[in-house]
């Protein structure tokens, strides 16, 4: 067995969801539990570090080749660490016709990030993300898996950076 | 013309998504009735009912369930498809957010109909802090007063519902990925056949059906297939929750009869093109169906009259643009999005996604020439229906059409 990334109350909560997850299919089928896992793990730790991946992959009784491949396949799972704040704007045509891309530049902008950077002080990370099922309130933005902004324009968006900012969230 | 709401009917009241709310509005009444019906007999009344998949391919829902009845292994499984990421559409996670009752009281019905008990909601990732939370909120509460269980209703019959979480994968909307990935792996599209309903989620048979399908199905116990059927049009039975973004007055979700027109959607339900300007094109189910012209504003929105049309009714996500748009700048961000979006499994697809996407940014950025918006719809004619799966089907048909319709938007940008 891995070594568990977790402290002990991190390592709780994630069993509780790990075995969820696992009694939702047959016995034999335990790997469908895979994605659970990640979830799990990246709600505890904000990404997905190596240690993790070893410890989900020696838990489902995985090779640790197969949870990184399913690991790099989903835009969600973060191989590399994010901001506390992690704002996902949509852009794409819905959100583009009514001023997306101008608000991942926007944001960039402010915070002196490129995508996919986290700024210095851990808060914050920027990254252009595909339809989020918001086309109605365009543009749209998804704060980590925490929150959807909609109908944002320019001046809403750099409001919400500095709230979010002030308020050093999670 | 106005809306016809047998779905969104209660849904702008504050507890819509509550079971005290959906029970106020007649909720669960229907599919104590089904329980006291023959499974084939609800499987005869959905296929006489002409339901379409609202999911994109608009196959008829009985015809589907016929197959999966027809097989003899056990156990079977219902896969719902919750991973909306058509880029215009967004009234699954409506379905999800506001109605979850009327949804999963299809799914019990569902399950019965199938003769299985075990009901997956593959769900998109991002779904997390509005539909998920709403959902597993929904299923604790039937839960809890014996709607899902050991003995739904006190039949005697099991279904127990979970809601498995994706994680960032348009490719996963397609029903044989979202079985690889329900089953832990990544989501690459099987080669079929086997079908789903012949050899699905774990290789047993398995009906793998829409959100907003099976929000239909109490409707259709409740009115008769008869009544249901004459709601929509010809072989498109019932209403439709339309999806309406881009240069409206009033974006939103409209349901309305299947087969309404593009004009009573845009002019008569969302007020028309916003700031008075004036229509350029409709795409009419999602952002991979072919584009439609302006003049094309009268056709019908059911699948088999835009089908007819040379274009797809898709997800019902309509995205309306207005005299301002460049087509060239339009085609080159949905292909952005396919080539983002393409698992790599294919080569014409993984290569030809990308290809086609870097042209058009050539072109747009006065680098190109003539002979290149010849290769971009080369690429595309070269790459469709030569791949596993129906993605780069469609990449082709907005790359085919965007340049058929609109051509003199692409070459204003190219030197001669």
């Amino acid at each position: 067995m891995a070594d568990s990334p977790f402290t002990p109350e991190q390592e709780a909560r994630f069993d509780a969801a790990f075995s969820e997850a696992v009694s939702s299919f047959p016995p034999e089928r335990s790997m469908a539990a895979l994605l659970p896992a990640l979830h799990a793990a990246q709600a505890e730790l904000g990404w997905l570090p190596n240690p993790a991946l070893l410890y989900v992959a020696s838990r489902l009784k995985l090779f640790p080749t197969r949870v990184r491949e399913v690991a790099s396949f989903y835009t969600l799972f973060h191989l590399e660490p994010v901001g506390k704040n992690h704002l996902q704007i949509c852009t794409n045509l819905s959100c583009a016709l009514r001023g997306g891309e101008d608000l991942v530049a926007r944001a960039c902008e402010r915070l002196g990030v490129k995508p996919h950077q986290v700024t210095p002080d851990g808060k914050f990370s920027v990254e252009a993300v595909s339809c989020l099922a918001s086309c109605g309130t365009a543009p749209v933005m998804q704060v980590n898996d925490r929150r959807y902004d909609e109908k944002l324009d320019p001046e809403k968006l750099l409001k919400l950076i500095a709230e979010l900012g002030a308020d050093g969230a999670r | 013309m106005a809306e016809t709401k047998l779905l969104s009917k209660h849904w702008d009241e504050a507890d819509s998504y509550l079971l005290s709310g959906y029970e106020r509005v007649g909720g669960y009444q229907q599919v104590k009735k089904a329980l006291q019906m023959k499974p084939e007999d609800i499987v005869a009344e959905v296929t006489k009912s002409n339901l379409r998949g609202r999911g994109g391919a608009g196959f008829p829902t009985g015809l589907k369930w016929t197959f999966v009845r027809k097989e003899k292994a056990t156990p079977k499984y219902l896969v719902i498809n919750a991973d909306e990421g058509e880029p215009g559409t967004f009234k699954d996670r409506y379905c999800l957010e506001l109605d979850p009752h009327r949804f999963i009281e299809g799914c019990v019905i569902g399950a019965w109909a199938l003769d299985c008990h075990a009901v997956y909601v593959y769900c998109r990732g991002e779904f997390q802090p509005g539909a998920i939370t709403r959902l597993k909120g929904a299923i604790a509460e039937a839960k809890a007063k014996g709607y899902l269980g050991k003995s739904v209703f006190g039949s005697g019959y099991e279904v127990e519902m979970y809601v498995h979480r994706g994680a960032g994968a348009y490719i996963c909307g397609e029903e044989s990925a979202l079985l690889e990935s329900l089953e832990g792996k990544k989501g690459y599209p099987r080669i079929k056949p086997p079908f789903p309903a012949n050899a699905g989620l774990f290789g047993k048979p398995t009906a793998v059906n829409n959100v907003e399908t099976m929000s239909n199905i109490p409707t259709i116990i409740e009115l008769g297939a008869e009544a249901y059927a004459k709601v929509g049009c010809d072989k498109n039975g019932g209403t439709r929750l339309f999806t309406v973004s881009g240069h409206v007055e009033k974006p939103g979700v409209y349901e309305a009869p299947m087969g309404t027109t593009f004009r009573e959607l845009i002019y008569d339900l969302c007020g028309g093109i916003a700031g008075g300007r004036q229509l350029k094109a409709i795409i009419p189910g999602g952002s991979s169906s072919a584009v439609l012209s302006a003049d094309q504003v009268d056709l019908k929105s059911d699948f088999d009259s835009l089908k007819a049309a040379k274009t797809m009714a898709g997800s019902g996500g309509v995205i309306v643009l207005d005299d301002t748009v460049d087509m060239a700048w339009a085609l080159y961000n949905v292909t952005k999005f396919y080539a983002h979006e393409s698992c790599g499994q294919c080569t014409p697809c993984r290569e030809g996604t990308g290809w086609a996407a870097r042209l058009l940014r050539k072109i747009l950025d006065g680098n190109g020439a003539k002979s290149d918006i010849d290769l971009v719809y080369g690429i595309a004619r070269q790459g469709e229906q030569r791949t596993i799966c129906a993605l780069f089907d469609g990449a082709a048909m907005p790359l085919k059409s965007y340049i058929e319709k609109f051509r003199g938007d692409f070459e204003k940008h190219v030197r001669n």
